[in-house]
C-alpha cells in the first residue's frame, strides 16, 4: 500500500520574492499541457498535507518568518525544491542587499530546479526527482 | 518625455494636484533627494507637479483629495524621510524589520477579522488580506504587501542604465516586456536615439502578445473563481499556446529582455511566417473560447454586479487599464498618449459600464480581438525587414518619464541620469495603481466572492513592492 502511493505528491508552494514568472509555470501545471494529477500530485491547500514544498524567489525580509513556519508545519518526511535561479541564490537578483541569499538556500532545499524561470516540464521533473528522493527515505 | 513641469510650495500641493485632476488621470507619484513629484497623463502627454522637500515644511498630502495616492506618498514617506501634512493613512508602507504595519480593522458587535496570506492556498504570490466580516458581509478589507519588497529602485542607484536591462525585466514576470518597453523609452529618450521603424512594430507585436497571454489567463481564472473548470483549463490551454508564441517570436515564454534599449534583442520574430501561421490559429482558437464563455449563463449571472467598482470610486482610487475601462473610464495610453507603432496606427478602445468583474472580462475580451487585428497589421509593415538596434550611449544628464499601456494598464518609468549614472529609477506599475480598487470593490461583498472579485483585477505583487 504505502509503495503504491508513495510517489504521489501533496505540494506546497511558497513565494519568497519571486518576480511571478515560476509562478505562472507552477500554475501551468494545474493545466491540460503539462497536468500534474496524472502524475498522482496535486497543489495542497495546507503545509499539513504536504510532501513537497517547492519555493521560488531570493527571500525578502518579510517572508523569511511565515516562510520557516510554513515549512515547519509540513510534516515529515519532506522535501523543499528550489525552483527557479532566485532560488537557488544564483538569480539575477543574487547580491541585492534587499533580499536573501536565495528562499532554496536559505531554507535547506536539496532538489534544484534551475532556470529563469524553469519551464513547466522541467519543474515537473524535479518534482519527479523529488518523489524518488522521498520514496528512498521511506 | 515630460510635456511641462509645475513647480509649487509644498503646501500647495494638494491644490495643484486638484487642478491637474481636473485635466488628466494622476500616475502616481515618487521623490528624489530633493524633491516629490506627481505625474499624470494629459492628452499631450505626461505632465509633472513637483515640490521641494524641505523637513521644516511638510507637503500638503494628496492621497487627501485622491485616495488613490496613498501607497505612494506612504512610500515617499518611508524612503525618503518625505514630511506630510494631513496623510489620511500616515501608517508606514514597507516592512520594518521584516514585519508590516498593523491592518486597519473594522470594529463592533459580530465582527470578525479573518487573515489572509502571506502564504496562501493555492500558487499566488505573498500580500495580506485582513478581512473585517460582519455576518457574510465584508464591512473593511485592508489589502497589504510589502513581503515581495527587494528594495530594488535602490539597488539600481548609480548603476550604468544599460547595467541593468535584464534586472528591468525581471522586476515582475508577467508585465515584464511592457515595463521593458517603457524602460527603452525613457532611456532612449534621454539619450535623444531614434529606434528603427521595423524595430518599432517588432515592440508592437511583442507587446500585444504579452497582453494576450495575460488576458486569457485572467478570463480563465475568472472562470475558475466562478466555479467552472472546463473554462479554467481552456483558458489555461490557450495560455500555453500564446506563451509558446512568445518563446518562438521573443526567445522566451515571458519576452524577458525581447525588448531592450535601441530596439529588441537578438534573434526576435526571425520566423515571421511561422508566427503568423500560429498567430492566426491561436485567434480562431480565443474567439471560439470568448463565445463558449460569454454563452455560459451561470458563469455570466455569476460574473454580472459582483465586485463592482463604479465610475467615481474608479476616478478617485487613479484606477487604470482595463479595471479602469471597466468602469466608465475610456483612458487606454496607447490611444491617449501614442508611442512608438501605435502613433502611426491608432489602437480602438474597449469601454464598458458596468464596472463589476462581467465589465472588466468583456473588456479584456474586446482588447483580446483588438490585440490580434494589431499584430497582424503590424507584421505585415514589418515584411522581412531587418530589426537593427541603434546605438544607445547615456549622456552626462537627463531626466524622462515613459509610459505605457501593459495588460493590466499604465506602465510607467521615471528616470533620472546624473554623470551618466542613474540617480533615481522609479516604476509605477498599472498593479501597484489598481490594488486599492481591489479592496474597495471586494468591500460590502461576502468573502467567498472575494477571490473572483480578485481575479477579475488579477494583478501581480513582485511590480507593487519592487
Amino acid at each position: 500500500m504505502m509503495a503504491t502511493f508513495a510517489r504521489s505528491l501533496g505540494i506546497r508552494h511558497l513565494v519568497c520574492g519571486s518576480c511571478n514568472g515560476c509562478e505562472h509555470e507552477m500554475n501551468a501545471l494545474a493545466g491540460p499541457d503539462y497536468d500534474l494529477t496524472q502524475d498522482g500530485w496535486e497543489i495542497a491547500a495546507s503545509p499539513r498535507h504536504a510532501d513537497v514544498i517547492t519555493v521560488t524567489g531570493p527571500m525578502t525580509d518579510a517572508m523569511r518568518v511565515p516562510a520557516q513556519r510554513t515549512l515547519e508545519a509540513v510534516p515529515a518526511p519532506k522535501i523543499v525544491v528550489a525552483v527557479g535561479d532566485c532560488a537557488l541564490g544564483c538569480g539575477v537578483f543574487a547580491g541585492n542587499s534587499g533580499s536573501g541569499d536565495g528562499a532554496g538556500v536559505e531554507l535547506g532545499a536539496t532538489i534544484a530546479v534551475p532556470g529563469c524561470p524553469p519551464a513547466p516540464a522541467a519543474i515537473k521533473d524535479g518534482l519527479r526527482r523529488a518523489a524518488a528522493a522521498l520514496d528512498e527515505r521511506r | 518625455m515630460i510635456e511641462g513641469e509645475l513647480r509649487v510650495a509644498p503646501a500647495s500641493l494638494r491644490a495643484a494636484v486638484a487642478e491637474r485632476l481636473q485635466r488628466g488621470a494622476a500616475l502616481g507619484a515618487y521623490a528624489t533627494r530633493s524633491a516629490v513629484r506627481y505625474l499624470f497623463l494629459e492628452e499631450r502627454g505626461v505632465r509633472a507637479v513637483s515640490a521641494a522637500v524641505d523637513p521644516d515644511e511638510p507637503i500638503a498630502a494628496a492621497s487627501q483629495i485622491c485616495p488613490g495616492l496613498s501607497w505612494d506618498e506612504r512610500e515617499m514617506a518611508d524612503e525618503f524621510g518625505v514630511a506630510f501634512d494631513g496623510l489620511p493613512d500616515p501608517r508606514r508602507f514597507r516592512p520594518l524589520d521584516g514585519l508590516l504595519p498593523e491592518p486597519i480593522v473594522a470594529t463592533g458587535t459580530g465582527v470578525t477579522q479573518v487573515v489572509v496570506g502571506p502564504v496562501h492556498a493555492g500558487i499566488i504570490e505573498p500580500g495580506r488580506f485582513t478581512f473585517s466580516s460582519g455576518g457574510e458581509t465584508i464591512a473593511h478589507l485592508d489589502f497589504q504587501i510589502g513581503y515581495a519588497y527587494r528594495a530594488l529602485e535602490r539597488s539600481f542607484a548609480h548603476a550604468d542604465p544599460l547595467a541593468i536591462v535584464s534586472r528591468v525585466a525581471r522586476i515582475c514576470g508577467a508585465c515584464s516586456a511592457s515595463r521593458s518597453l517603457a524602460y527603452a523609452m525613457a532611456l532612449e529618450s534621454i539619450c535623444e536615439a531614434r529606434i528603427s521603424e521595423p524595430a518599432a512594430f517588432a515592440r508592437q507585436i511583442l507587446a500585444e502578445l504579452e497582453r494576450v497571454y495575460n488576458h486569457v489567463f485572467d478570463l480563465g481564472v475568472c472562470a475558475s473563481a466562478a466555479g467552472w473548470g472546463f473554462g479554467h483549463t481552456a483558458g489555461l490551454q490557450l495560455k500555453e499556446r500564446a506563451q509558446r508564441i512568445c518563446e518562438q517570436a521573443g526567445r522566451h515564454r515571458f519576452l524577458f529582455d525581447a525588448i531592450v534599449p535601441g530596439g529588441v534583442g537578438d534573434g526576435v520574430l526571425e520566423d515571421r511566417a511561422g508566427l503568423r501561421e500560429r498567430v492566426n490559429g491561436l485567434a480562431e482558437a480565443v474567439d471560439d473560447y470568448v463565445g463558449t464563455l460569454f454563452d455560459n449563463s451561470s458563469l455570466v449571472s455569476r460574473w454580472t454586479k459582483t465586485g463592482i467598482l463604479d465610475d467615481d470610486a474608479a476616478l478617485a482610487l487613479a484606477v487604470v487599464g482595463p479595471a479602469h475601462r471597466g468602469s466608465g473610464g475610456v483612458v487606454d495610453v496607447r490611444d491617449a498618449a501614442p508611442y512608438g507603432a501605435y502613433r502611426e496606427h491608432p489602437v480602438a478602445v474597449a469601454c464598458e459600464e458596468g464596472g463589476d468583474a462581467l465589465a472588466r472580462c468583456r473588456v479584456k475580451a474586446a482588447e483580446l480581438r483588438e490585440s490580434f487585428r494589431i499584430i497582424r497589421s503590424a507584421l505585415d509593415q514589418l515584411g522581412g525587414s531587418p530589426l537593427a538596434r541603434v546605438p544607445i550611449v547615456a549622456p552626462e544628464h537627463g531626466d524622462a518619464v515613459a509610459v505605457v499601456e501593459g495588460p493590466r494598464g499604465a506602465e510607467t518609468v521615471a528616470l533620472t541620469l546624473a554623470a551618466s549614472s542613474i540617480e533615481r529609477v522609479h516604476f509605477i506599475s498599472a498593479s501597484y495603481r489598481n490594488w486599492p480598487a481591489v479592496a474597495h470593490a471586494t468591500t460590502g461583498g461576502i468573502i467567498p466572492d472575494a477571490p473572483l472579485v480578485n481575479k477579475s483585477f488579477n494583478l501581480c505583487y513582485a511590480c507593487a513592492d519592487r
